[in-house]
């Protein structure tokens, strides 16, 4: 393995989910962007909790995703302790 | 302005509202969503194809019914 790759984490609040199944799409949608390697979303605490690499996304980008979708996502912690 | 149907696989409030919200930042669309037929209208000067992108990016099966 590439010992550049840098694996880090987010939780992104995630407003607007109402059923299994916008928690299911953004699964999907998120887990297919590049440099997403995990992505758990939680329906009852209204979150995704995002495993990624630090070289291709950021917090914002990875938020900037999920808004895109059309689900509010606010970012509590932009820097997040290793 | 064209008037064109969609129809998109959403299966809740929720996911409705997330088409909506796609929608209006999208902007210079009217529409309306009717989640039980899972069709949305939309009344626009957009492309057939900038409206199906903009669908497409919530991450449900969209498919272009026609023109009403």
């Amino acid at each position: 393995m590439d010992a550049s790759i840098n694996m880090n984490s987010v939780t992104i609040s995630v407003e607007g989910m109402t059923c299994n199944s916008c928690v299911w799409t953004i699964e999907k949608h998120i887990g297919s962007v590049n440099g997403v390697h995990h992505v758990k979303v939680s329906l009852e605490e209204k979150s995704a909790t995002i495993i990624y690499d630090s070289k291709l996304q950021t917090p914002k980008t990875l938020q900037e995703a999920i808004d895109d979708m059309g689900f509010d996502a606010i970012l509590h912690n932009p820097n997040p302790l290793p | 302005m064209p008037k064109h149907e969609f129809s998109v696989d959403m299966t809740c409030e929720g996911c409705a509202e997330a088409v909506s919200r796609v929608l209006n930042k999208l902007g210079g669309v009217q529409f309306s969503v009717d989640l039980p037929s899972k069709k949305v209208c939309i009344d626009s000067e957009h492309s057939v194809d900038t409206l199906l992108a903009t669908l497409n990016k919530t991450g449900k099966a969209v498919s272009y019914v026609g023109p009403k």
